[in-house]
This record gives C-alpha cells, sequence and structure tokens, in this order.
C-alpha cells in the first residue's frame, strides 16, 4: 500500500568560517556545499501495518518522514500511497494521511480545542454526520471530553497530545504518521498514548509509521522495523529477526571470591578467538562476560568458568532491544 | 576584570555570527531603512523648495540632509532589542531561570548586541559618513570633516545607546501588564520615535513642546549626537546635554534595577 | 464554482475564528489598534507642523496632501486586516519549520496562510484613513459622478492586491532563504513613497514607483483621479493592471517556492 523507492534528499549547506573575518566574508560571499541526508532509501508497507522507524539521530528520519508526508519534495525517487504521489499531487495525498508532530502541535493555540476541530472539519471537508459520528468515536478512545472545551495553551503536553492524534485522525486517513508521539510523557500517559494507537490500528486496520526513541514504543507497538543510518537503509525486519540476527550477544554474570578471576579466565585463547569476540570485566566480586553465543555455545562457556574458578552464583542475560539497537547505533555490530 | 569580560566574548561572536546568518535578510532590512530614509529626502527637499525662505528654523536644505542621514545611522547604531527579549522571558516565565544562571543577563544582552553592532558599524558607518561628507562639501565647497567632532559625536552615541538598552530593559517589564509586546513595542516605537527627531527636527516644534522635549529622555538618544555631529551643540552647551545623557543613562541602568527587583517578587509570588 | 464557494466557507471559518480570538485577549486588540493609530498620528502631526511653515507643497495644499495621504492607507490597511499573516511565512513560519503544517493539508497552502489570520490592529490605519478622507473632502471640492464611484472602489481593491501580490511574492522567498521578512519589508517601505504625490520626486524615484515597484499605483495615481478627473484609463486601468501581474508573478513564485521548500532541522 506505501511503497518507498529510492528516495534520496540534498540540502544546500552554508559553510562558516570562524571569527569576525569569516563572519564578514560570509556576509557577502557565503559558501555552499550539498549533503545527501537521505541516499537511497527504499521499502514497502502493507495495509494495517504498524512500522517502527528507527535511527540515530541526524540519521535523516525527519527528511523522510517529511518526503512521505509531502512536506520535502524529494531530489530524486518516489513515495506512493495506495498510487498516490505526493510529488504530483499534494492536496489529494494529504487526504489519505495524518500526521502528528510531537514536538510541534497543529492545534490553534488561544482557542478552546473544539474550535480546532471545527476548523478541521472545513479543511477536510468532512460532512457534518460523520464529524459527529467521528468525535463520539475519538472521544471514546482518546477521553477528550474534560478538556475539550479549555484553550489548547492550558492542555497538559498529554492532553495536548492526545488533542493532535484526534486532530490528526478526524479525516479517517488510512496513514497515520507518529513522529515522537511519546516524548516528554509520563509513564502512565504514554501507556494510554500506545493503547490508543494499538486500538485504532485494530479497529480500523489503520496503517501507522510510527518515529521515537522510546524503544518500548516500538516493542509495544510495531510488527516491523526499518531502522536507517546516515541516510541509508541499515535493517528492515521484524523485532525477533532482529533479535535472531544481532541477538545472539549473551551477558554471564559470576558472583565470586576470587579476586584473580579475570586474570585466569582466559576464554580466547582456550575458544580459539579474538580478544574482542569476548568481554571480560570485574568489579569486586561481580564479573562480567560478553560474548556471542553463535560463536561459543552458553554450556561452554559455563563449563569452562566452573572448571576454572569458584562460583557462588551465576546468571545469564538476554541482550535487550534497547541494547541491540544502542549498539548499532554505535556500529558495534551489523 | 579581564577575566570577567572574557565570559561574554563568546556572545560577542554569537550576535556577530547571528548577522552573518541571515545575512541576506539583514542587507535588506537595511536597504528598507536607507530607502525610508531617500522619501525622507525627497520630502523634505520639496518643503525646503516650498518654502519662501532658503533656511527653516536654523536649518538649511544640505543641513537638512545631512539631519536626515546622520538620524539614520545613529538610529541604527543605538538601536536595542531588550525589550523583546524581556518582554519574552516575562511571558513564558523562562525569566526566572535568570535567577540560577552565575552570569549577568543583560550583560549577555549586551554583549551579543555588540557583536551585532560590530557588524553593522563595519559595513555602514564609512558609506554613510563619508555620504555626509560629500553632500557638505558640495554645498559648501569646504571638508567640514573634524575628527573631534567625529570622536565626540560617537561617545555621545554611546551613551545613547545605553540609555536604549536600559529604557528597553525597563520597557519590557510591560510585559507584566500588556501581554501583546509587538503591539506594546509598535506603540514605544512611534512615540520614541517621534520625540527623538526621528521624523522631524525637535527644533520646528512650538516653542513649548520643543523646551520640554529636549529634556526628556528621548531627545539624548538619537537628537543630542546628531546635533554634535553637526557642530549646532556646542562648547558648555553640548557639555550640558551629554551631561543629560549621562545621567539618563544612570536613570535607567538605576530604574532596570528597581524593576527588576521588584519583578522578582512579583515572580516568587506568582511561583514563577 | 464548487471550489469557491469552499474557500469562502472556509474563510468564514477562519473569520469567525480569529473574531473568537480577538474576543479572548481584549487588551491585544486595543493595544494593537492604538499602535498603528499612534503610528498614523505622528506622521500626520509631521504634516501639520510642516504646512503651518509652508504655504504648499509644490502646488499641493494640506488638504489634497492629506486626502492622498488618507487614501494611500485603505488599500494598505485592508490588505493588513486580511492577508498579515504572509508576515509571519517570511520572519518565522519557515525559519521554525512550523510551515509544515500547511504543507499536510488538502488546501492550497497559499490560500490557507491568506485566509487564516485576521490582523485586527489594521483598524489603526483604517479608522486614520477614513477620518483623513473624511475630513478632507468637503475642503477639496470632488465632483463625484456614479463612474467616480465604482472606479473608486475599483482602484481600492486592486490596489489592496499590489500589496498582497508584492508581500506574497517577497514572503516566498523564505522557501530558498529559510527568512525573508526583511525584504518584504525593503518593499514595504518603498510604499511610503507613494503617500505623498510622485510630483515631489526626482524622474529616477517617480520610475521606480510607478514602474518597478509600482506602489504609486496604490494612492497617489488612484487618488489624483479622484480629486482632479484626469485620466481614468491610466490612474485606475494601470492599477487594475498591475494589480494582476504582481499577484500572478507572487503566485508564480509561491509554487516554485514550495517545491524548493526544506523545512527546518533533519
Amino acid at each position: 500500500m506505501i511503497e518507498v523507492n529510492n528516495l534520496r534528499k540534498e540540502f544546500k549547506k552554508t559553510i562558516k568560517e570562524p571569527g569576525l573575518k569569516g563572519s564578514v566574508k560570509s556576509l557577502f560571499h557565503p559558501k555552499t556545499e550539498k549533503i545527501a541526508a537521505v541516499k537511497d532509501i527504499s521499502f514497502d508497507i502493507a495495509d494495517g501495518e504498524i512500522l517502527g522507524f528507527i535511527g540515530p539521530n541526524g540519521a535523516g528520519k525527519s527528511t523522510v518522514i517529511k518526503m512521505l508526508t509531502g512536506i520535502l519534495t524529494p531530489t530524486s525517487g518516489t513515495c506512493t500511497i495506495n498510487g498516490k504521489n505526493p510529488t504530483h499531487n499534494r492536496k489529494n495525498y494529504v487526504r489519505e494521511i495524518g500526521v502528528v508532530f510531537g514536538q510541534r502541535t497543529q492545534l490553534w493555540w488561544d482557542l478552546p480545542l473544539r474550535e480546532t476541530y471545527g476548523v478541521l472539519k472545513e479543511i477536510y471537508e468532512v460532512p457534518d454526520d460523520k464529524f459527529k459520528e467521528r468525535m463520539d468515536f475519538l472521544n471514546e478512545v482518546l477521553e477528550l471530553e474534560d478538556f475539550i472545551t479549555s484553550p489548547v495553551r492550558t492542555l497538559s503536553l498529554g492532553q495536548r497530545m492526545r488533542a493532535d492524534i484526534a486532530a490528526s485522525l478526524l479525516h479517517s486517513p488510512k496513514v497515520l504518521f507518529l513522529d515522537e508521539p511519546t516524548i516528554g510523557l509520563d509513564v502512565v500517559v504514554k501507556h494510554n498514548i500506545r493503547n490508543a494507537i494499538e486500538y485504532i490500528n485494530k479497529k480500523e486496520n489503520t496503517t501507522v509509521i510510527l518515529t521515537t526513541h522510546d524503544l518500548a514504543d516500538i516493542e509495544m507497538l510495531a510488527n516491523r522495523i526499518v531502522m536507517i543510518d546516515k541516510g541509508s537503509n541499515v535493517f528492515d525486519g521484524t523485532i525477533s529477526e532482529l533479535k535472531s540476527k544481532y541477538g545472539q550477544i549473551r551477558e554471564l554474570n559470576f558472583d565470586t571470591n576470587d579476586s584473580e578471576a579475570k586474570e585466569r579466565l582466559v576464554y580466547a585463547k582456550h575458544f580459539k578467538v579474538n580478544e574482542e569476540d569476548v568481554i571480560v570485566e570485574q568489579e569486586g566480586n561481580m564479573v562480567k562476560v560478553r560474548f556471542d553465543s553463535s560463536v561459543i555455545p552458553v554450556s561452554d562457556m559455563l563449563t569452562y568458568t566452573l572448571g576454572k574458578i569458584k562460583v557462588n552464583d551465576i546468571s545469564v542475560k538476554d541482550a535487550d532491544i534497547e541494547e541491540i539497537i544502542a549498539r548499532l547505533y554505535k556500529h558495534e555490530v551489523g | 576584570m579581564r577575566k570577567k569580560l572574557k565570559i561574554y566574548l563568546p556572545f560577542v561572536n554569537a550576535g556577530m555570527q547571528e548577522t552573518a546568518t541571515y545575512r541576506t535578510n539583514w542587507v535588506f532590512w537595511q536597504l528598507g531603512n536607507i530607502l525610508g530614509c531617500f522619501i525622507s529626502y525627497f520630502l523634505w527637499r520639496a518643503i525646503f523648495v516650498s518654502s519662501e525662505n532658503g533656511s527653516m528654523n536654523g536649518f538649511t536644505m544640505p543641513q537638512m540632509i545631512v539631519y536626515i542621514f546622520l538620524m539614520f545611522l545613529t538610529t541604527t547604531l543605538i538601536n536595542s532589542g531588550g525589550t523583546y527579549d524581556i518582554g519574552e522571558e516575562i511571558r513564558d516565565g523562562s525569566i526566572s531561570m535568570r535567577l540560577i544562571k552565575p552570569i549577568s543577563y543583560n550583560a549577555t544582552f549586551l554583549f551579543q548586541e555588540l557583536g551585532n553592532k560590530i557588524m553593522t558599524v563595519c559595513v555602514l558607518i564609512i558609506p554613510l559618513v563619508a555620504g555626509v561628507e560629500f553632500v557638505r562639501y558640495r554645498f559648501t565647497g569646504e571638508v567640514q570633516f573634524h575628527i573631534l567632532m567625529f570622536l565626540l559625536y560617537f561617545l555621545s552615541a554611546i551613551f545613547a545607546y545605553l540609555i536604549n538598552f536600559f529604557f528597553n530593559i525597563c520597557f519590557g517589564f510591560i510585559a507584566f501588564v500588556i501581554k501583546y509586546l509587538w503591539g506594546a513595542n509598535m506603540m514605544k516605537n512611534c512615540i520614541v520615535g517621534f520625540l527623538s527627531g526621528q521624523i522631524i527636527p525637535l527644533a520646528f516644534l512650538p516653542e513649548m513642546a520643543k523646551k520640554v522635549f529636549l529634556i526628556l529622555p528621548f531627545a539624548s538618544l538619537n537628537y543630542t549626537p546628531v546635533m554634535i555631529y553637526m557642530g549646532m551643540y556646542t562648547g558648555t552647551k553640548m557639555l550640558m546635554y551629554i551631561g543629560l545623557q549621562m545621567f539618563w543613562v544612570l536613570f535607567f541602568w538605576g530604574l532596570s534595577k528597581l524593576l527588576w527587583s521588584v519583578a522578582i517578587k512579583h515572580l516568587s509570588v506568582q511561583g514563577g | 464554482m464548487k471550489q469557491i464557494k469552499r474557500m469562502m466557507r472556509m474563510h468564514r471559518i477562519f473569520v469567525t475564528q480569529e473574531l473568537k480570538r480577538m474576543l479572548e485577549y481584549k487588551a491585544n486588540f486595543v493595544v494593537g489598534v492604538i499602535a498603528f493609530l499612534l503610528g498614523q498620528i505622528t506622521n500626520i502631526l509631521f504634516i501639520w507642523i510642516i504646512f503651518s511653515q509652508i504655504p504648499n507643497l509644490m502646488g499641493w495644499n494640506i488638504n489634497q496632501i492629506v486626502f492622498i495621504y488618507g487614501f494611500s492607507l485603505i488599500p494598505k490597511g485592508i490588505d493588513h486586516l486580511f492577508f498579515d499573516n504572509l508576515w509571519m511565512i517570511g520572519h518565522f513560519y519557515v525559519s521554525r519549520g512550523e510551515f509544515d503544517k500547511y504543507l499536510t493539508r488538502p488546501v492550497n497552502t497559499l490560500f490557507h496562510v491568506l485566509v487564516e489570520r485576521l490582523q485586527i490592529d489594521a483598524l489603526g490605519e483604517l479608522i486614520m484613513g477614513i477620518s483623513l478622507i473624511c475630513v478632507s473632502i468637503p475642503k477639496v471640492s470632488i465632483k463625484w459622478s456614479l463612474q467616480k464611484g465604482v472606479l473608486t472602489i475599483v482602484a481600492i481593491i486592486f490596489a489592496t492586491f499590489i500589496y498582497t501580490g508584492i508581500k506574497i511574492g517577497t514572503a516566498a522567498i523564505a522557501f530558498w532563504t529559510k527568512k525573508s521578512g526583511n525584504i518584504t519589508y525593503m518593499f514595504y517601505m518603498v510604499n511610503d513613497f507613494a503617500k505623498y504625490p510622485v510630483t515631489i520626486y526626482n524622474n529616477t524615484v517617480r520610475g521606480v514607483i510607478t514602474y518597478i515597484i509600482p506602489f504609486a499605483f496604490t494612492a497617489f495615481y488612484p487618488a489624483s483621479y479622484i480629486l482632479t478627473n484626469a485620466n481614468p484609463l491610466y490612474n485606475v486601468g494601470m492599477t487594475v493592471v498591475i494589480s494582476i501581474v504582481l499577484m500572478t508573478i507572487g503566485i508564480i513564485i509561491w509554487n516554485m517556492g514550495i517545491r524548493a521548500y526544506e523545512s527546518a532541522g533533519s
């Protein structure tokens, strides 16, 4: 339903030289260079899917989202939703989508919240009866009733976010873009918002594209992850695929009285692997061993370790998604 | 003292960078203002042509031309945006952040504006002063530029800037009363513009009004430096007006301190 | 037709919203109107002081000058009242990335920007303009006819769009440069030339404000037709032509700008 093909976006950037001389110089003779914020991105999204779109800061995430929402014109490549293309017919295209930018509101700041929906009704040409029905539904899912008569500027962040999501859904879009929808919210509100998104997705089969830095959002909601870095795709697949691909990292924790445990445990030599493949840290009684379980089976590690030192307690930890992604961002794996 | 100043050096740099970043915008802003000068120029030319005598209220036409462009230069030099900065902080409540920072906020504004001014001075002062001197030379046949006069003008302009700086900060506190800062600022600019001689030289006003306006702080802004440059204030008269400027600097500096301490009380009552 | 109906409906909705907003902030409304009134009062004070010292200004008496000045405020004020949001494009919306929201909506961006805001401050100018015209009309002896009445209205409408067209074109520059408020400001400064009879300027300035940045057609030319009956075909007809040309250029630049828009951040 959504097809993204070889999307690319270049920006012109002014280079500034430091100091007074540089400032005066760039006043008259600015130097510019072209930077590709997005190099070559392609992916498809199926109807009703929730896609987690992630990447480190400056990876080109928002640039992609802005191209998908019709805000930016791509330098090359295309994106289409149901065959509609934002570059050719923006107005037609944006009827299909709803957009929430967590850091920015599209609500009318000075007026009671209700007024915003009245205006959006006109903008999206929602018929009266449909509008009423829709407001009832959104009210029920997002619980707007308590503050719908208050001016937007007086809403709390959580209320504002709910109101913004409702605003983006008023015209029953097929695709919902959520850019950082839980930023700055407390645990309970985050939870409510995730539930609401999930409910709408299930109920109306709305396709959701979600960018966030909170990986709990992704774990709870996303069927699939697309990760980009430096303007290119790095990963595309489900969470379990991500885990099985990069998630073989295990962490063993030993409690031992042996103060020279670290020196005694020569994993690299014993298993004939590189020093970097097994990382050992010791802090007092605690010894931490991190290794790739596809290279050295966990049972072999345990047998070897227990034979070498006296151990009081053991725990084995699975790498969680947060850690995998942190490693991917830092280019440690992949 | 040197060490203290060093903290603020980055702000000077930031001010310059800011001007450079929006350079096209800055150039057009100044072009717009210079166009405004030309409107005044033509208007005054027409006024002098229509007037029966060659001099009006002590101004000849070439003097009036010089006045218009010096007024523009001075206005640009002493321009200060403190009203907005303070006003916005009051409006969004971030003014209470000032209490926890180890540096003086007024000083950061001052130095950032200084950075801005350095750029302005570099680009504007030479062509404008040269233009003004050229006009004077054309009409009188002699070079009238005196370095001493220029330095005195510059000194007076610095005082004028300081008055304006502190006055604008004081005015910024109006945000406690009027929420519509842009409108309030516009109102202030209209009144200050008139009272400081930007629209018409104060010498053209009726005798009583002139007497009052000359003592008001607004004449100390643009009018005094321009009069000094033009040689219309000399000797004890000049000293008197520079003294008056110094008085107004101190006055508004003190007032800004006072308003600040009142504001803090107000904030703590409001709870920030 | 359906399209036009929809636009009118949206315009009405937005105006209603703005009036509600105004009622919520009555103090702002008062401050804004007074501010713009004050700006005009100081200028009128200037004219009054000058005319107390000279009999006429290159053949124009004070009443005629006041009439032209007052007339100039009408199209300026109307444009200010309805289309002030364009200033925000060049000053803030583009540089802060706030323009994004217009692009995510199924409405023509320019239309959306134009109708979104009502700037009540403009009443300051309109009140002043109408008062000046009312004060000066009995003293300038205008011969009214039906034709003149119609042409006056036509002139005011199209003169308004001279302002709007120039603002659209200059605001759109921000799509390339991020900020263009001061380019708009620069052009706007030129309109001050038009508040006085163009005959007081030298040939260069007269040429510029007649043919290059033709603000003279927002005030002096139509006003001089009303005052003297001279050449309606040129004085009013050219106002119409220039207005259409400027609006067209403005819209073309705007549409090109939308494609070049780079948003903020990344």
